[in-house]
């Protein structure tokens, strides 16, 4: 992404707007906007999820291809994330190789869904040794308004929980759903005029400073962590988010658990 | 083309695999406006297809030796996401897609009023979201309107469908399967306003008369395409249809 030129008046509003705490669109500081996900979408991924969170828009295609294990898991399968941010999604982003942020957003994205253990590896192991399931999860950005760190863990996740393994195509027993244990679910917090805010959009990215991402899962438990972009915190602010990323990880996870294909 | 002739997917009847007649088109949805960032926008929906287009500017062309003096450079991409096939499609360059960005920018080239806007740029950017046959002509129907959508001002449409052959039929707007196991493909781009072409590509083996016919099923079905095409922009734009 070629960072468009940061016009002062842009900071200076976003500063105002805090010292008010109020913010660009109306929303107060840990207000998330309109989160829509939809399940099942895609007919040529055996998962897929679209997201919608304001003008925000992405989608998560599940994929599977088979595998020779890794030498020291001989019992275990794969997973593999990859996050494509193509110019269609904004006018600031260009043709080209994977860019420093996609590359990043892929790997948050990753670690937040691995690190929980929701996949069981070794129940991608079809025989040891020799072959094995490896679960692709591709994230695809249509529509930037900000915040795709969170609008990808959540397609990544919603596409994932209503994935089917295609053992019937690949020749290697029956088609059964892709079991997933748990819901692990990311909150992104970007400082704007001075103070976090939760799921920024883009003129506040833009006007804003660094980040966090927070990937939490059942029980409160921290599984992803990413702190972005150049700036400060301190632990009383760390704390804060996390205590709001605690509340609101279990409003979207009744939202994804309850989901289903129609 | 991949086939000869030889899976059989025309009935005693002319019924062809999915149900339709020779002369018949897929059914298909256009949507207007379905990327709230983008200048123009529009989702078609073709049989099983679908295809996003995003369209930005007239903007700053940069860098500076892109640029051209007496009019707008357009800027075109096709590709096709990786969950857009049954077997994934992995990201990155392409040959095919880098082809078909080409042509389609050769089409739009031929009707955008490119000199209005010297020394800029034109994006068209085309996502194929699921492919199953003639994503080609999905993607250049998806850019004519999201180019009408941003407002960019054009001499006609372009509407592009594609008729081939199937057992030695003629037919319009081949499926997967019957792209699979066809004998030929002929795409085009047409102008609906006054029946001229921008795009044309084409492979296999026709015959003269199977070439008029496949041409004359592109014809008759381009007219509809508009059609859908128009209501789709009067819908989000408050027009008359």
């Amino acid at each position: 992404m070629s960072a468009p030129p940061v016009p002062k008046l842009l900071r200076d509003h976003l500063s105002t707007l805090a010292d008010n705490d109020e913010r660009l669109d109306g929303r107060s500081r840990f207000e998330g906007r309109d989160l829509n996900i939809e399940v099942g979408i895609l007919p040529r991924a055996e998962g897929s999820a679209k997201v919608t969170m304001g003008d925000t828009i992405v989608y998560a295609g599940v994929k599977f291809q088979t595998m020779t294990p890794y030498p020291d898991r001989p019992a275990s399968g794969g997973f593999m994330t990859s996050a494509e941010v193509r110019p269609v999604c904004g006018r600031h982003w260009e043709a080209g190789p994977p860019s420093e942020e996609a590359i990043e957003l892929g790997r948050v994205v990753d670690r937040g869904i691995r690190e929980s253990g929701c996949l069981d590896m070794s129940d991608l192991c079809i025989l040891p040794g020799e072959k094995a399931w490896q679960v692709i999860l591709d994230l695809f950005a249509i529509s930037d308004d900000g915040n795709l760190f969170d609008a990808f863990a959540t397609a990544g996740i919603a596409a994932l929980r209503t994935a089917i393994i295609p053992g019937e195509r690949f020749d290697v027993g029956e088609d059964r759903p892709l079991p997933i244990s748990k819901s692990p679910i990311m909150c992104s917090y970007h400082r704007v005029g001075g103070r976090y805010v939760y799921d920024a959009n883009i003129r506040e990215e833009i006007g804003g400073d660094e980040r966090i991402h927070i990937t939490l899962s059942d029980d409160g438990h921290v599984h992803s962590l990413q702190k972005g972009l150049k700036g400060v915190f301190t632990a009383d602010e760390f704390y804060e988010i996390m205590d709001h990323a605690k509340q609101r990880t279990e409003a979207i996870q009744a939202i994804i658990n309850s989901l289903e294909v129609n | 083309m991949g086939g000869y002739g030889d899976v059989q997917m025309i009935d005693a009847d002319g019924k062809r695999v999915d149900g339709r007649g020779a002369g018949d088109m897929r059914p298909m949805t256009i949507e207007v406006g379905v990327i709230p960032v983008a200048d123009g926008s529009a989702r078609v929906t073709w049989g099983t297809n679908e295809v996003v287009a995003a369209v930005y500017g007239p903007m700053e062309a940069h860098p500076r030796k892109i640029q051209k003096q007496d009019r707008a450079v357009l800027d075109v991409r096709y590709n096709m996401a990786p969950f857009s096939t049954t077997d994934r499609m992995r990201p990155g360059f392409n040959r095919r897609s880098r082809e078909i960005g080409k042509v389609t920018r050769d089409a739009f080239e031929s009707v955008v009023l490119t000199e209005l806007y010297p020394r800029s740029k034109i994006r068209v950017e085309i996502e194929v979201l699921t492919a199953e046959a003639g994503t080609r002509c999905a993607g250049i129907n998806a850019a004519s309107v999201a180019l009408a959508d941003a407002g960019i001002p054009m001499t006609d449409m372009v509407v592009s469908v594609a008729s081939g052959k199937i057992n030695g039929t003629v037919v319009c707007d081949l499926n997967k399967e019957e792209d699979n196991n066809g004998e030929a493909d002929l795409p085009m781009g047409i102008l609906p306003n006054s029946g001229e072409l921008v795009f044309l590509q084409m492979d296999g083996d026709l015959s003269p008369a199977e070439f008029k016919e496949a041409w004359d099923y592109n014809m008759d079905a381009a007219s509809g395409i508009h059609d859908i095409m128009v209501a789709a922009l009067n819908a989000a734009h408050g027009g008359e249809s």
